[in-house]
């Protein structure tokens, strides 16, 4: 692998994903095949068995959404039974099933039970794709970006997910971290940034210290429920409620082919009124009236300050949000240098405007607010494989997401390293036993914010024996988290008195086993190879027939002139035309076995055409 | 005036039913109207005599020689009134029946029949355009009516207390669906026994549409599938190619599309190709291919 080998980073948002690269030390988006810079995090299959990727799959997934994974994000290495997971199971129409081992998530597509990872892995090839079309070379390694907030878990789910598409991950990196990058690229900066970033489905708003190439993320915050999703089924409400009152109550609720032409279009009225302020929706032919009677069109304008009224609350959400952020990191809005907008939903002035009036400062409009996280991630791809290219190494510190502890008596959660703290680091508690003449405690290593135990993620539990039996309160057990650069969290404990020691070493896992994750990855590599195969064996299908059919064509002259003087075989031309135009569509369409079935045809007619037209003037 | 494929419609009827003249005015009809119409010809073919009577006219082709079934026979005569036949007579111009004023519009109403005859049953009434005319069917019989001495005749009365009908459009008597049902069914047969898989593919639909678990058409529909979906997308061309909106968007408006022609119409953007299309349509393969088809052909969409 060389250092001239393309390398890109890979925002894998929850609503829509971008690949970015730097080219000539300068970082740029690649668009996808279908030119757009922005493609939608969505996998389906279809209801004809096709698998879709990207926009194809959003413009179904209503029509066919039991079949149509969106938000992979929200799930990814989360365990089965966790609240997240419940959450998720109540407001997603596709089916979510536990792994074999009970504790991780399937998600059904197809009929079949696919891990959160491979569904990703959908997202992330199609990526590598589009970037290997626009560099014309095979594209290989990747930064990717995570929510700030991830835990080990999803990260480790996420890097298996560039595994499973046939990337190698060089770097997880935080959403905010990479937003920060790219907006600090080019420029010595010393400042406090706030990235707020409001995407398709997610909200996160992360505090930052950014100093000489140094980016420490010292607060994150968010709600995983608000997004511009929310905003679109503000305007479909609208949309719906109005329509029905105009059309003697239709309710287009019940129509999914309505639903997702009024999702589609309401996504579109939104966009637009970020720059105008009216967008005019017209549906044609939307939905059924009944029997002999002429389909309904829906024709309504929005305007800006209608679509402000109707998403009022959720950009108060936003700002309250905000608002606790800042207060944990312990912050003050006025000592915040720099705010990053992120995510296409701050194009909307409203927005812009309650983060003004919020912060008491205009938000940097320097960096595209779709693309940036992106950028940020080529930005410390290329820094990692040739630092020259963008100006030397760029350090960065990233922090514990979550809360690190062990579980106490009662069920509660104690915190050994909190969050925000940057890694490495270790930190050391004591604690002591609760029963009289305890020799043994169970040390459950958990990652959360609750303080409630059981609201955790456990990351792994050891027992630790031979404690010296004494009267509860008195034997002091210390407990040693360490967290290393890789972000693999050691736990120990320690008799203090007499030494003895227990400890784990706490490996993320994405719910997949190392075995699981090799099947798959050939599977996917067969697939791939499958894909090359048929498709080297259709090229040559193609030009095996596109050959016999020129040599027909060429003894066509000959053979008409034959069958002027015989009395047989005068339909053969006309026979031979039809064959012809068989072989000539199944070309066009890429039909394997139509050109197998027509080869044959073709073959026959060959042969005959040489014996036609290598018949002696007289035969007959 | 009727639409050519309402005269099409009409013609298959009056075939099915083995009205083969009548069959054969409304074909012919149809191709005045619309001289391409493939239907019409098809069926054409299947009646004596093929395309036109003259001597230039196509070698008959007897349905048996195309495996078809044969036309139906009216095989229960309807028996009308002795005393009627004369008096009707004035009412009902042949050779071309058009449909008569109402009947409640009589100049004289008033009451008629002295002697009632004995009520009849009301017969089997075979799915028709216009009732059949009395000389179709020989000799009438029955016991007469006779008039009151006012004159004037009611012919809502005669109607109540005989088993005449008289000549109205077929509006004033519909056909119950499950008639409607065997009629297509056969046409459908008929259709696709020509090779006529569009026009075959239409009655099946409008049986579904009555009756969306028609076991016979439901059975059809799996069986010629395939060879229905081939030839829609024969006329697409190639599937990797992508379709584009012919006319401006804001005629939209003005076509007369259904609600899922509606939504695949929505779909064409410029950047899905017709095998993608298939893929989002969220619609059954053929009814896509049909609706494309269809949109390409009325040059809705181009590609």
């Amino acid at each position: 692998m060389s250092d001239q080998d393309p390398v890109v980073g890979i925002d894998l948002g929850t609503t829509n994903s971008v690949v970015a690269t730097v080219r000539d030390g300068v970082p740029r988006v690649i668009p996808n095949r279908s030119g757009q810079p922005l493609t939608p995090s969505v996998v389906a299959v279809a209801k004809n068995g096709k698998l879709l990727v990207g926009s194809l799959a959003k413009r179904q997934a209503i029509t066919n959404a039991e079949n149509t994974v969106y938000a992979a994000k929200r799930l990814i290495g989360r365990r089965w039974g966790s609240k997240e997971v419940e959450d998720a199971r109540r407001v997603l129409p596709y089916q979510l099933v536990a792994g074999p081992e009970g504790n991780d998530i399937r998600v059904v597509l197809g009929g079949k039970p696919v891990s959160v990872a491979e569904v990703s892995s959908q997202v992330l090839s199609e990526l590598k794709a589009d970037a290997e079309a626009w560099f014309g070379a095979p594209v290989t390694r990747a930064v990717i970006t995570v929510p700030a907030y991830f835990n080990d878990g999803q990260r480790q789910a996420t890097k298996d997910a560039g595994r499973i598409a046939g990337l190698e991950v060089l770097r997880i990196i935080n959403e905010p971290t990479s937003a920060a990058l790219a907006y600090g690229f080019g420029k010595k900066l010393e400042k406090k940034v706030v990235v707020f970033d409001l995407g398709g489905g997610t909200f996160d708003v992360s505090v930052l210290d950014i100093g000489q190439s140094v980016y420490d993320v010292i607060a994150v915050g968010g709600d995983t429920y608000l997004g511009g999703e929310d905003f679109d089924r503000r305007i479909m409400d609208w949309l719906t409620f109005n329509f029905a009152k105009e059309n003697g109550g239709v309710d287009l609720r019940q129509d999914k082919m309505a639903l997702q032409r009024l999702r589609d279009a309401s996504e579109k009225a939104k966009c637009e009124l970020s720059g105008t302020p009216t967008a005019d929706i017209h549906l044609p032919f939307l939905a059924a009236a009944g029997e002999g009677k002429a389909a309904l069109h829906l024709t309504k304008q929005l305007t800006r300050e209608k679509l402000e009224e109707l998403t009022k609350d959720l950009i108060e959400r936003c700002v309250a949000v905000t608002e606790k952020t800042l207060k944990d990191a312990g912050v003050r809005p006025n000592q915040v240098d720099e705010v990053i907008l992120v995510g296409g939903m701050t194009r909307m002035p409203r927005v812009q405007r309650a983060v003004r009036d919020y912060f008491g400062r205009e938000p940097c409009k320097g960096v595209h607010p779709d693309e940036v996280v992106a950028l940020g991630a080529a930005i410390q791809a290329q820094a990692l494989v040739a630092p020259a290219a963008v100006g030397g190494e760029v350090l960065l510190l990233d922090v514990t997401p979550q809360n690190l502890g062990i579980l106490v008596v009662g069920g509660y959660f104690q915190t050994v390293i909190p969050r925000n703290t940057t890694v490495p680091t270790n930190q050391t508690h004591l604690f002591t036993t609760v029963q009289e003449n305890q020799t043994s405690v169970r040390i459950a290593v958990l990652q959360g914010e609750s303080d409630k135990a059981t609201d955790n993620e456990l990351l792994g539990e050891f027992v630790l024996a031979g404690i010296r039996p004494a009267r509860r309160g008195e034997v002091a057990i210390e407990i040693t988290f360490d967290i290393s650069a890789d972000g693999i969290v050691g736990v120990s404990a320690r008799d203090v008195d007499t030494g003895q020691e227990q400890s784990i070493n706490v490996t993320a896992t994405s719910g997949l086993t190392e075995d699981e994750l090799k099947k798959i990855i050939d599977e996917h590599l067969d697939d791939q190879l499958e894909k090359k195969q048929s498709s080297a064996d259709l090229e040559r299908s193609r030009g095996r027939v596109a050959a016999v059919v020129a040599e027909i064509e060429a003894l066509v002259p000959a053979v008409q002139k034959a069958l002027e003087r015989s009395r047989f075989g005068r339909d053969a031309v006309q026979k031979a035309e039809g064959v012809l135009a068989r072989a000539r569509q199944a070309m066009e369409r890429k039909d394997t076995d139509e050109l197998a079935s027509v080869a044959e045809a073709l073959e026959r007619t060959l042969q005959l055409f040489k014996g036609l037209a290598a018949a002696p003037p007289d035969g007959s | 005036m009727a639409t050519a494929q309402e005269l099409v419609e009409r013609g298959i009827r009056a075939y099915v039913e083995g009205r083969l003249d009548d069959a054969r005015r409304l074909l012919e009809e149809a191709l005045q109207v619309d001289p391409g119409n493939s239907r019409a010809q098809s069926y054409l073919l299947l009646l004596p005599g093929g395309v036109g009577r003259g001597p230039a006219a196509r070698p008959p082709r007897t349905v048996a020689a195309l495996g078809l079934p044969r036309p139906v026979s009216r095989s229960t005569p309807v028996a009308y009134p002795a005393g009627l036949a004369t008096p009707l007579s004035f009412l009902v111009p042949r050779p071309t029946p058009e449909p008569l004023p109402a009947v409640t519009q009589a100049p004289t109403p008033a009451p008629t029949a002295t002697e009632p005859p004995a009520p009849s049953p009301e017969p089997a009434a075979p799915q028709v355009d216009y009732a059949p005319s009395p000389w179709d069917d020989g000799p009438a019989s029955g016991p007469a009516i006779v008039l009151g001495s006012e004159g004037g005749l009611d012919l809502t009365a005669v109607a109540e207390k005989s088993d005449l009908r008289t000549l109205v459009p077929r509006a004033g008597r519909p056909s119950t669906p499950q008639e409607d049902v065997a009629v297509w069914m056969t046409a459908a047969k008929d259709l696709l026994a020509l090779g006529d898989f569009s026009g075959s593919l239409e009655m099946i639909e409008k049986i579904l549409k009555v009756d969306p678990e028609q076991a016979e058409a439901r059975d059809y529909l799996t069986r010629n599938e395939a060879t229905l979906v081939a030839m829609y997308e024969s006329k697409l061309g190639p599937l990797g190619k992508i379709p584009r909106l012919a006319i401006k968007p804001e005629e939209v408006m003005w076509l007369n599309l259904d609600h899922r022609a509606g939504f695949l119409l929505s779909q064409i953007d410029g950047t899905v190709d017709y095998e993608n299309l298939f893929a989002l349509s969220g619609l059954p393969r053929l009814d896509t291919a049909r609706i494309l088809a269809g949109l390409l052909a009325d040059e809705v969409i181009t590609a």
